[in-house]
């Protein structure tokens, strides 16, 4: 048996004129939680849906997809059937209580109503929701919905996961408490691939990201390497009217450090923190901030600052 | 907890009984603001029409206006309820409450999810054919034994009609798109279906278009099994009228609707 729970080779998509994969390859380990990073538009969600067969690749010769040894393109309903998968949008059945979307859930996987209701519980509990079996749907706030909608993606135990943005609009508790979950469903073997474009999300769960623009793989690797190896260690932050009047500043082009503007902000890098407080204090500048370099600012400076048209 | 599992999917019957679970179970959570206005309609027109044009034409060829009538609506509550499922309820299910997506994440094929869909409009159509029956014979308009066979001739509208929906649902982008087809389709179907007058009086070009549409022929089956003496080998074209219909909207409407399903 193969190491590798997922294996894409060359997988190209494309929707009319329209490019939304463009040649994409990578791998994702067992047991190990693999990130898809990118702006609106940049193909994560595209891909996800291929590899559980809810969108067909586009026709390439070259094209490999390993789903632990199965394609989607015939076998989609095994892949489902080990898998669990937690949409972009929550689409729980607002009419029925919480238990009762579990229940009709557990039938699409032909499990009998009393191991349903034992898994149920369990899972309730796994998520924080016990005292919600009886609630309804609509009662519930947006975070409960996303957790419930999690909880019902792992009704039959899934060894592969796949979360589209899961922690999309929610409170810092509730992406914490989420964060956790995945920790430990990978920790008791769970394939975990995800997209997100907080880079916070991936910096916390995933072992290995893939940075994606415009359908294209632009950077792999640790979030913390990808982080030393493409950034500097610091940044400062220039704002408003001071900005104007040090862009052309000597100072700045003679020392070599690297710099750009979006809009009313400059950004100054250096692996140097001293340095970046010297810069400041030879050009008299108060209204700066220095911090350390994130994943933030490696997305924006491989996918650009301004806005695509998806955005 | 073993996340490790090596589950098969369910066998294709199972999955296909698995959405109409999904179903019936969403429906009967309100069953009485689903079922209950309906369930009236069929009520409005046997009492409007029963009693109201009863009142001038006694008979109707060899039986009672009323029983003529009674007969005639009992699968047309059947493709309403069918229709209305598969129109409005199938796009509001793709559309606007992604309840789609989330099957789809389970071990589903689009396949699957229309078949469950299209049996679930025939359970409909069973329902409320049978429904009418039951108030028929209460009221003592119908007494022929074989009546309860209508009840499944509900069964193959709500099939027919569930399929016919399901495609038109496959080429509508707006939801009120659907007018067109209620007003422009079934409204007349229901009219001259043979319901409420008998078509062998039309002009021969309106019989002729008469025959061609599907409720015509499920409302021929369903007084055949509520009138006596009307019973014979004819209803075996009627009923290879509505076999073909099914597999022909059927695939229709598998085709179309699995191009919405998958990207």
């Amino acid at each position: 048996m193969s190491d590798m729970a997922i294996q894409i080779r060359n997988l190209v998509k494309s929707y009319g004129e329209l490019l939304a994969v463009d040649n994409l390859d990578f791998d994702v380990a067992r047991t190990e939680c693999f990130g898809l990073l990118g702006p609106n538009g940049a193909g994560k969600t595209t891909t996800m849906k291929i590899i559980y067969g809810k969108a067909l690749p586009s026709p390439n010769k070259d094209t490999v997809i390993d789903i632990f040894g199965y394609h989607p393109r015939k076998d989609a309903l095994i892949i489902k059937a080990f898998s669990g998968i937690v949409p972009q949008q929550d689409n729980l059945d607002s009419e029925l209580n919480v238990t009762d979307n579990l229940l009709i859930y557990s039938r699409f996987y032909g499990m009998k109503a009393r191991d349903a209701k034992s898994r149920i519980a369990e899972l309730l509990d796994f998520m924080e929701l016990q005292d919600k079996a009886k609630v309804k749907i609509r009662e519930l706030s947006g975070g409960m919905q996303r957790r419930l909608t999690i909880a019902r993606a792992l009704i039959n135990k899934p060894k592969l996961l796949i979360l589209d943005e899961p922690t999309t609009g929610l409170d810092p508790q509730v992406r914490h408490l989420i964060w956790n979950k995945i920790r430990e469903l990978k920790e008791m073997g769970v394939t975990v691939l995800l997209t997100t474009h907080y880079m916070e999300e991936a910096f916390q769960i995933c072992d290995r990201i893939i940075i994606m623009d415009k359908g294209r793989k632009i950077l792999e690797g640790k979030p913390h390497q990808l982080l030393s190896a493409n950034l500097e260690a610091y940044v400062m932050e220039i704002y408003g009217a001071t900005k104007e009047r040090i862009a052309d500043s000597p100072y700045i082009n003679r020392s070599g450090i690297r710099h750009e503007s979006y809009q009313d902000t400059m950004f100054v890098y250096s692996n140097d923190s001293e340095k970046l407080s010297g810069c400041a204090e030879a050009l008299h500048i108060s209204d700066y901030h220095i911090r350390q370099a994130n994943l933030e600012d490696l997305f924006l400076k491989v996918t650009g600052r301004g806005l695509n048209e998806l955005q | 907890m073993n996340y490790n599992n090596d589950n098969r999917p369910p066998s294709g019957w199972n999955r296909i009984t698995s959405v109409w679970h999904r179903h019936e179970r969403v429906y009967n959570s309100n069953f009485i603001s689903n079922a209950f206005p309906p369930l009236l309609e069929p009520l409005i027109i046997l009492a409007g029409l029963g009693i109201g044009l009863g009142s001038y034409i006694q008979t109707m060829g060899t039986m009672s206006y009323t029983l003529f009538l009674a007969s005639g609506i009992i699968v047309t509550s059947s493709m309403y309820t069918a229709a209305f499922e598969c129109t409005y309820g199938t796009f509001i299910r793709l559309e606007f409450d992604h309840v789609y997506d989330g099957m789809l994440g389970a071990p589903i094929s689009p396949t699957n999810l229309i078949l469950g869909e299209i049996l679930f409009a025939g359970t409909k159509g069973f329902i409320f054919a049978l429904a009418v029956l039951i108030i028929t014979w209460l009221t003592g308009i119908i007494d022929y034994p074989l009546s309860i066979i209508a009840a499944f001739i509900g069964f193959i509208c709500g099939i027919m009609f569930g399929t016919l929906s399901m495609w038109i649902t496959s080429c509508v982008k707006n939801i009120n798109h659907f007018n067109f087809y209620f007003t422009g389709l079934l409204s007349p179907m229901f009219f001259f279906s043979g319901s409420v007058f008998p078509i062998e009086n039309l002009p021969p070009a309106m019989q002729w278009v008469a025959e061609a549409t599907p409720l015509t022929h499920v409302v021929r089956l369903a007084r055949a099994f509520c009138v006596a003496d009307q019973l014979g080998w004819y209803l075996m074209t009627d009923l290879l009228y509505c076999g073909i219909f099914i597999l022909i909207t059927g695939w229709l409407a598998v085709r179309g609707l699995k191009k919405r399903l998958v990207d």
